[in-house]
């Protein structure tokens, strides 16, 4: 009887829960950008926390250069949203609008400060890779 | 004479045979298309299922449309909302093979692709009421929470008026574009933060707090504050611009909120909002006109 309910109440509230954060194939990039940022963000917290536990612990190697693409999105991705949400690249509000309007947020200044962040997320990582997977080898 | 006046306006035979054509070609079936449509009415039914309807769709038929001829020939007990059938008052909003869109302004053809299904779902995080009807009672009262109305403090000139109030273009131009929201809902339901949070005050919402909070005739700052500057207020959102993506009005509430957020920002740091509009007296309104 409780499992009835509840399962009614499910289809009633009909709330996406979870699965709403990674519905993003019909909308623009920034919806997969939410999604990763989202997935990278709490994965960072659960390597923080074995990281409080050992500070010296790393995964080793290849994982060390996961590590580094997870850390690196969620920077750079997270400096286009600070951008974002300060109010700075999502353009002003339009007097004048056309008869099929798309959003001056998303199609504005707010395309390059995506391809930036995307680049910066590139670079970061390929430094961040060389340093993992070269530089520690070498120095053991 | 006046019938020689009104002959100008005739369209020659040709144009008119033309259009007549043009017309009957948008209206001729060209296509079969399946429509897979969500039932489910919460007070009955155990869970949903989906009904399969065809018809033979012209160019020019809304979703709407198909969905009305299906309640008319098909399945008299179809519950959806609508009203204008011309994207106005924001009642027929549902989801169109995945997406936010007002049925009556989306085309079967343009909406089925190059496929030959067209699926209709309630919208997602509204409950549902029946079939394609989505419950609109919490988002309603999350627009009434944000107090979408000019708020005055200078109860004399408001019982007393002695003129309009001042505004440029400029000030207009602040707000002008949130007026166009038809509360339709595509929003809210698009934003991924309302997927997981019920209580996310949700962009239509913040979008109408942001118009009002810059409208200058407005000195309602300060008591939506407690309402906006919360965790469930706008510093839920986290720019996926899923909102402005569907939005049918092109109100772009995802810049309001970034906008509003600003604003908030800069108020902690001490910065006021805006210059106050002033009653424009009807005294100098008269020497204007001299
Ligand atoms: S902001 Fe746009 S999508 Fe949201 S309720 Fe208003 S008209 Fe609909
Ligand atoms: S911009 Fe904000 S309100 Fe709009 S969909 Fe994204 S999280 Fe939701």
């Amino acid at each position: 009887m409780e499992a009835e309910s509840e399962f009614k109440e499910y289809y009633a509230k009909n709330m996406r829960g979870i699965s709403g954060w990674f519905k993003a194939r019909v909308y623009t990039i920034e919806r997969w950008l939410y999604a990763a940022h989202r997935i990278t963000g709490i994965l960072i917290v659960l390597f923080v926390l074995v990281h409080f536990y050992s500070t010296g612990w790393h995964p080793g190697l290849w994982w060390d250069a996961l590590l580094g693409i997870i850390v690196t999105f969620h920077t750079a991705n997270g400096i286009r949203l600070i951008l974002a949400e300060l109010g700075f690249a999502v353009g002003k509000p339009l007097l004048i609008k056309k008869p099929s309007q798309r959003p001056v947020s998303i199609e504005g200044v707010q395309r390059y400060v995506v391809v930036f962040a995307l680049v910066l997320f590139v670079v970061l990582a390929a430094i961040w890779a060389y340093y993992a997977l070269v530089v520690q080898p070498m120095m053991g | 004479m006046a019938s020689e006046e009104a002959k100008e306006y005739v369209l020659p035979p040709e144009v008119l045979e033309e259009t007549m054509k043009a017309s009957e070609e948008l209206w001729k079936p060209v296509r079969k298309i399946k429509f897979r449509i969500y039932k489910y009415n919460p007070r009955k039914d155990y869970a949903p299922y989906w009904e399969e309807h065809e018809l033979e769709v012209s160019r020019g038929m809304t979703v709407l449309d198909a969905l009305l001829i299906i309640k008319g020939e098909a399945d008299h007990s179809l519950g959806l909302r609508y009203s204008c059938r011309m994207g106005l008052c924001g009642s027929c909003a549902m989801m169109i093979n995945g997406k936010q869109m007002l049925a009556c302004q989306t085309r079967v053809l343009e909406a089925a692709g190059s496929g030959d299904v067209v699926e209709l779902r309630p919208l997602d995080n509204f409950p549902v009421e029946r079939d394609l009807a989505a419950d609109f009672t919490s988002f309603f009262e999350k627009h009434r929470a944000v107090k979408p109305w000019i708020i005055r403090n200078d109860d004399v000139e408001l019982n007393n008026p002695t003129g309009p109030y001042k505004q440029t273009v400029d000030e207009y131009a602040r707000y002008y574009q949130f007026t166009d929201c038809i509360k339709c809902g595509a929003c809210l339901s698009a934003c991924p933060t309302a997927a997981t949070d019920y209580e996310y005050l949700g962009p239509q919402a913040l979008a109408q707090a942001y118009r009002y909070i810059v409208d200058t005739r407005d000195d309602g700052l300060d008591v939506r504050i407690p309402v906006v500057d919360t965790e469930h207020g706008c510093w839920r959102c986290h720019f996926a611009a899923s909102c402005s993506d569907v939005c049918p009005r092109g109100v772009d509430p995802a810049q309001g909120i970034q906008l509003l957020k600003k604003l908030l920002i800069k108020r902690k740091f001490g910065f006021k909002p805006h210059k106050p509009a002033e009653a424009l007296p009807a005294k100098v309104k008269a020497e204007k006109k001299e």
